[in-house]
């Protein structure tokens, strides 16, 4: 299950794309009116509670057990808490409830200290019994972690997890892993099915009240361990169907935080407040690939790969595709979020992620591609022509499609958009069966992961079995000895040699054709808290359902009077 | 009598037939529920999860006719399994925290727009090329064809946004409890109005017309020009007997619609995020999530034929022609 540490780039829901004119038309009616009928709107009281939207869940299902990824919201953010609270915005570890952590020289064992005096919100004291106990009951209920051997208490505030193998990448998925407490879980039978109505936890807010389809309210941790932090009275949960009714109320000031998506956010939200509505979009989201089947000519030629990149305008598809809310990729295929893990000098002198047609043109020649008639044969004489799959729930991927399908145009070369539903899309992805198509990508704490899913040869599935990465089928053994080397490794040094070497692997190889780093969407009014995350104040994002959600929850102020 | 057992017998087959085909079709859509999980979360899961999440949920990777047996089994016993996309809560629980929404929004917007839809019908008809008459059916079926969505949201936007007079979503207020009271009563009432008032507004005429129609047709019956020579009193000639019998066609209607209430409104739950098994029904079938869709489907085709079977009840006791055959 999820060290759900990840910021995620949700698709809009299905219908949003058939309420766009009817939202337009709307949302130009409610401007001229303003907020009436907003019932939590201007409560100052200093007691307020802080009101967040759910957009992807009509209704709530009272089930706080954290080993289910359906969990109700805030099960793993303000109910039970991670060791370790890994930040996307800034890349930064944060201390929770382990205070220090060691790795050893061998890179086979992990130490983590934790914190004293921290309780239980039933009074119980918290130990290292806990963790292990957690690390237990995940292993015999999820399975996975190959690369944990054993966990042991060494005293009741030491836990030592010792490794099969070194193995740098899993430190943020063991200090992720939401702590449960022994004491209530070792009484459950079938922890699986269990639906802890009434969780005990570590965090902050772990009291369940007025439990309904579609609202709850978490209160205060009477035992929580930084009391001084729990400034709000408590967070209110509210169900919605689908983008639309939630950023309705949104705009309405009824809630506080939002992470649905809003279109044109300036006009529709920030314009009807500007001294409290403000929105984040830090481009913390995970890299977003054009893939080409490189088991299907001529996609496995680099050369064709870096021609079709040429081809494509990255500025385009990030202003007007993605609303302007993404950052264009460059050959490094390295997301925002791995800044600090980017090679600078191979970073200035990218050649194959810039728009340029006449290159595009001059490569595909070169490569044997060449136009006759304004139509661009492959080798067989047949015309050069692809398919670009995209789901039909994302309509900003779809505008994307659409760009690079104009600017196939220009280089001679026919790509038809298709669009059958995500299903349909990821099925023919996982079996290798499609052309090319629009692809998220493994976002992962450090690089280790999306260089893993993109050039592995270990991963690597014929055509015809099933896939769970690396859908485009490309293998790379160089690239395999230097993500065993990365994982090996355990001063950061040593990782950042085999991240420049993978960097310059993608360069060489272009496994798929980087498009853009995707946007952690998230906006807020600051009429009723203030406090949160910003450009210049970047400890999390504006995720409302990440792990550093945590650490707004425990930064926010509520506006007293 | 032996009509309803031969209908009784027509109803099995029919059951039989249709669970089949809840339990097929869900199996033919491509992808499994945890890569469509996978798929959703968009670069969150990590691939290891996949197989976690396969151990998590105990998928069923039995040949197809064993699970066809268990499934037969299971909705006999009413033990319909562990919703996938709600796990790890029964699929029983999910469908019942939202059946009761999905009725009484169903329902009280049936009846509101069959009451409405019949009584403006006779009236039309009673008074051929009056006012009610001309104008009404073109204005209805004007309104009837607007695009629902559309006018769901105008309807939001005006009453409940620009006026204040109606929330804007929810079954009732965040923060109150359900219960047998005035104050909450009232404050469902309200949340009620605006999505069973958008219903009612694009269906009531299609039943004005259909009962006006009708009204037509049998004003045109030798009995009751029988009954005018009697003497009778035009109202009592209109309602006693013509609308007697216009009425059969809408009776055999509102139960078609009765049954189909339990699938829920789904345009209407998105709109004004009103709970309901529609958008449930959505997300299941967007989750693979194979227990709760089945669970869905089972209910709306019980509900369906049982709406039907009433019917024909009800039917043999208004209409005497059915009783002869």
């Amino acid at each position: 299950m999820a060290p759900s540490r990840i910021p995620s780039r949700r698709p809009r829901p299905v219908l949003t794309v058939l309420a766009a004119t009817a939202a337009a038309a709307a949302l130009l009616l409610s401007a001229c009116t303003g907020g009436s009928g907003a019932s939590g709107a201007g409560d100052t009281s200093g007691d307020q509670l802080l009101t967040i939207p759910r957009e992807d869940l009509a209704t709530f299902t009272r089930n706080f057990n954290p080993l289910s990824p359906q969990a109700a919201p805030m099960t793993k953010e303000a109910v039970y808490e991670p060791l370790v609270v890994h930040s996307m915005a800034d890349a930064k570890d944060t201390p929770w409830l382990a205070t220090k952590w060691e790795q050893a020289k061998d890179g086979k064992s992990l130490t983590f200290t934790l914190r004293d005096g921290v309780k239980w919100s039933d009074g119980q004291a918290f130990t290292a019994d806990d963790v292990v106990y957690t690390f237990e009951l995940r292993k015999k209920v999820l399975g996975g972690l190959d690369y944990l051997g054993t966990v042991t208490a060494g005293d009741p505030h030491t836990v030592t997890f010792s490794l099969t193998k070194p193995f740098s990448p899993g430190f943020f998925e063991i200090s992720n892993q939401p702590i449960m407490p022994k004491h209530v879980w070792s009484t459950i039978d079938d922890p699986a099915k269990f639906t802890n109505a009434d969780p005990v936890g570590t965090g902050p807010y772990t009291k369940v009240e007025k439990f309904q389809t579609q609202a709850y309210e978490l209160r205060k941790n009477p035992n929580y361990w930084q009391p001084e932090k729990q400034k709000i009275a408590g967070i209110r949960l509210l169900a919605f169907s689908g983008n639309d009714s939630a950023n309705l109320a949104f705009t309405n000031g009824e809630v506080d935080w939002t992470q649905s998506f809003i279109p044109d956010i300036e006009k529709t939200f920030v314009a009807k407040d500007k001294k409290h509505n403000h929105y984040w979009f830090p481009p913390a989201g995970a890299m977003i690939n054009w893939q080409l089947n490189t088991t299907k000519a001529p996609f496995d030629d680099p050369a064709v790969r870096k021609a079709l990149s040429l081809a494509v305008d990255r500025d385009q598809i990030a202003k007007v595709a993605m609303n302007g809310y993404a950052q264009p990729a460059d050959c490094t295929g390295l997301a925002h979020t791995y800044d600090k893990w980017r090679d600078p000098q191979l970073a200035a002198a990218c050649t194959w992620t810039k728009l340029d047609p006449a290159a595009a043109a001059a490569a595909l020649d070169a490569a044997g591609y060449r136009d006759s008639g304004g139509k661009r044969k492959l080798k067989d004489g047949k015309d050069f022509r692809l398919d670009i799959s995209v789901g039909s729930a994302s309509s900003d991927w779809i505008s994307a499609a659409n760009i690079i399908k104009q600017d196939l145009a220009k280089v001679g070369i026919t790509a038809t958009v298709k669009t059958p539903d995500w299903a349909a899309v990821v099925s023919s992805y996982e079996q290798g069966t499609f052309d090319t198509g629009i692809v998220w990508s493994n976002n992962g704490a450090t690089p280790y992961e999306y260089f893993r899913g993109v050039m592995s040869k270990a991963l690597l599935k014929p055509v015809g079995e099933k896939a769970g990465e690396n859908y485009h089928r490309f293998g790379d053994p160089k690239a395999d000895e230097l993500i065993d080397a990365f994982a090996a490794a355990t001063d950061e040094q040593k990782q950042r040699e085999q991240i420049n070497g993978l960097q310059k692997l993608y360069d060489a190889d272009a496994p798929v054709v980087p498009l853009f780093t995707g946007p952690e969407f998230g906006a807020y009014t600051d009429a009723r808290f203030t406090g949160w995350p910003s450009q210049d104040n970047p400890y999390a994002t504006l995720g409302n359902r990440n792990t550093s959600t945590v650490l707004v929850l425990t930064s926010l102020t509520p506006v007293k009077g | 009598m032996r009509l309803i057992l031969r209908n009784l017998g027509f109803y099995l087959v029919a059951f039989w037939a249709s669970i089949t085909l809840n339990f097929l079709l869900p199996r033919f859509m491509p992808g499994d529920p945890v890569s469509r999980m996978f798929a959703q979360s968009q670069g969150a899961m990590q691939p290891e999860q996949i197989a976690q999440m396969s151990k998590l949920f105990g998928l069923d990777d039995r040949p197809l006719w064993e699970q066809y047996v268990t499934y037969v089994k299971s909705v006999f016993t009413g033990d319909l399994g562990i919703s996938i996309s709600r796990f790890p809560t029964p699929v029983t629980e999910v469908i019942g925290a939202q059946i009761g929404w999905t009725l009484l929004l169903g329902t009280t917007a049936l009846i509101i727009a069959a009451l409405l839809g019949n009584l403006l019908g006779i009236v039309a008809a009673s008074r051929r090329g009056g006012l009610l008459d001309s104008a009404f059916p073109p204005l209805l079926i004007f309104v009837g064809s607007f695009p629902y969505f559309w006018l769901a949201m105008g309807a939001l936007y005006l009453f409940g946004v620009s006026l204040g007079w109606f929330p804007l979503r929810h079954a009732y207020d965040a923060g109150l409890t359900p219960g047998l009271n005035a104050e909450f009563l009232a404050n469902a009432g309200t949340h009620l109005v605006l999505p069973a008032l958008t219903i009612v507004a694009v269906t009531v005429g299609s039943w004005m017309l259909g009962m006006r129609n009708s009204m037509i047709a049998t004003a045109a019956e030798d009995y009751i020009t029988m009954a005018e020579a009697k003497g009778l009193s035009p109202s009592r000639i209109m309602f006693r007997y013509a609308a007697r019998n216009a009425l059969l066609p809408s009776v055999t209607n509102i139960g078609m619609g009765l049954g189909f209430v339990v699938g829920g409104a789904l345009l209407t739950e998105v709109v004004f995020a009103y709970p309901g098994i529609g958008f449930q029904l959505l997300a299941a079938v967007q989750r693979l999530d194979y227990p709760l869709m089945q669970g869905i489907f089972l209910t709306i085709t019980a509900a369906v034929l049982l709406a039907n079977f009433l019917i024909d009840i009800v039917y043999v006791r208004l209409d005497p022609r059915v009783r002869v055959r």
